[in-house]
């Protein structure tokens, strides 16, 4: 071996390193776009792309002979969601909330840095709405991602707060202190909110879902115009719906009730802007 | 509508990989200037029917004060352009957004109209401030924080003098681009409203002693040429910065209506009524 204790094998990081390449921004890229991107050698390339080919994960174009990412890599995802517990688990609940609150709703999960959305379900009237399942949101500028990261132990916390913080808009809270108090607020109110933080205009207020061990396992949050959404402060009945939904969900992922760490009936602070 | 199980086939169906390029562009943007004529006039007309006073203007020949009916023509000269190009910013919107960029731009802008003609009495500035606290109430979306800050901006720059120079409109028109810049923290590139002000801006200044009008003609064809410019980038801000590449072939929206309200205010320049 040589190679010390790492267990990973260098073609398969190679192959994912590719397919990554593919699906950010370019989306056709010959062999030597790719080698000098990756910093490999042309047939090494070559010979990756051939077997991801066999296996429908790249495609070529015959025209121009560039790569682009294969139709199989639908069908993984899809897989993936099928597979995903918690959106399962939320299919029918984020939809009773919707119509609830008359406004669209998102389940996502944190994984790394950002808050991969799982279930998208729009807001129920007929306004051309974008899907974004597959979406990936940086953490900190989103109700979900700090809604679930507040509950995380603190190590993993502390980890999340001094990270490298993007900023999305003016709004983004991108100083770590800062942060790290906002987090706190939210782990006592048992909600989070976020406005213009993300995308001007828009808002969220999210709330975490738990499993059988009081651990976060995910959030799930209502999302709209920050004029309707967030008044000042977030409406009463719409953080009792909202808390409600995350705390049966919970129960659906095996939390117990009344559990600490899972969600209760936090009293909904009084308007934070007046 | 895919509620309950809107998977990423249906997210796929939604996703023009298969960009467009530089080539359609042009054709694009054709409906934006094919009615720049016709909005010229309705912009004429609405400027007229204000009732807001002419106000003084220079002596012939002297670079004439911008006073408060100048921001009264291009106030009202805007919402015509818009009202005229409702369309066409929706359709660009629906590339990335909630295809509602027209409609609530229109919205506001209206209600800008009603407010200019309702006010008496205002400054140039003060004017300015009441259209952008007017367009952040009305306008949702993000246009109605952004433009809102800008008017506003702009309009605190101008304080309360009843006149102004090019010089103050051009610090005016800074002050505004460094409201937008404040809230959405966007940069040059990034497939914005900063894309086509900041062009326009730049022209403005480099053309600055060859007058007024000439000046704001320049920066008119720069906020137009920024505005086309956007159509191969990649959105970096809003929605975008998380959706990733589908934004690419298509005009940004705000990029787009930042070069109308250019075109309202050449016209509003030119179309200073004649001396009474």
């Amino acid at each position: 071996m040589g190679e010390g204790r790492d267990p990973t094998i260098q073609s398969v990081d190679r192959a994912a390193r590719i397919l990554k390449a593919l699906a950010a921004g370019s989306p056709r890229l010959g062999v030597s776009e790719l080698a000098e991107r990756l910093g490999l050698a042309k047939t090494t390339v070559h010979g990756l792309l051939r077997t991801l080919e066999r296996q429908d994960l790249v495609e070529q174009d015959p025209e121009t002979g560039k790569y682009r990412l294969g139709p199989e890599l639908l069908q993984l995802g899809n897989a993936f969601l099928d597979h995903h517990e918690l959106r399962g688990r939320s299919l029918v609940w984020a939809d009773t909330l919707a119509e609830r609150v008359g406004e669209a709703v998102r389940v996502g999960v944190l994984y790394g840095r950002s808050v991969l959305v799982v279930h998208h379900v729009f807001r129920p009237d007929d306004s051309v709405q974008i899907l974004e399942v597959g979406a990936s949101v940086p953490w900190h500028a989103s109700a979900l991602g700090k809604v679930h990261a507040a509950f995380l132990p603190s190590d993993r916390r502390r980890t999340l707060v001094s990270g490298p913080l993007q900023r999305l808009t003016g709004r983004t809270i991108v100083d770590p202190h800062a942060l790290a108090l906002a987090l706190e607020d939210v782990a006592a109110a048992g909600f989070a909110t976020e406005a213009h933080e993300a995308v001007i205009g828009e808002g969220e207020v999210a709330a975490a879902v738990f499993d059988h061990r009081g651990h976060p396992v995910g959030a799930i949050g209502v999302v709209g115009p920050v004029e309707r959404l967030l008044p000042g402060g977030p409406p009463a009945e719409l953080v009792i719906a909202l808390t409600d939904t995350a705390r049966r969900l919970s129960w659906e992922m095996g939390a117990r009730r009344g559990r600490p760490g899972s969600v209760g009936h936090p009293a909904p602070r009084a308007s934070v802007g007046g | 509508m895919p509620n309950s199980n809107g998977r990423m086939a249906t997210q796929d169906a939604m996703n023009p990989k298969d960009v467009r390029h530089r080539r359609t562009s042009r054709s694009r943007c054709a409906p934006l200037y094919a009615g720049l004529t016709q909005v010229a006039q309705v912009a004429k007309v609405a400027a007229v029917t204000t009732g807001v006073s002419a106000g003084r203007r220079g002596r012939r020949g002297a670079p004439p004060p911008f006073d408060a009916a100048f921001v009264a023509r291009w106030l009202q000269g805007s919402a015509a352009e818009i009202a005229a190009h409702r369309d066409f910013l929706t359709q660009l919107d629906a590339a990335i957004g909630d295809a509602d960029h027209g409609v609530n731009m229109d919205r506001g802008f209206a209600a800008v109209a009603s407010v200019v003609a309702a006010a008496d009495g205002l400054s140039p500035g003060e004017l300015l401030v009441q259209a952008g606290a007017t367009l952040v109430l009305r306008v949702g979306g993000a246009a109605g924080p952004l433009y809102g800050s800008a008017l506003r901006e702009a309009g605190r720059s101008l304080g309360t003098a009843s006149t102004f120079g090019l010089p103050e409109l051009t610090g005016a028109l800074d002050a505004a681009l460094a409201g937008i810049v404040k809230l959405g923290a966007a940069e040059e590139g990034d497939k914005t409203i900063v894309d086509a002000w900041m062009p326009a801006l730049q022209a403005l200044r480099d053309a600055r002693s060859a007058g007024a009008a000439a000046a704001l003609h320049a920066a008119r064809i720069a906020a137009e040429g920024g505005a086309a410019a956007t159509t191969p980038m990649e959105a970096r801000k809003g929605r975008a910065s998380y959706l990733g590449a589908r934004s690419v072939g298509h005009q940004d929206p705000g990029a787009a209506s930042t070069s109308l309200l250019f075109g309202a205010l050449e016209r509003a320049a030119a179309d200073a009524p004649p001396d009474g």
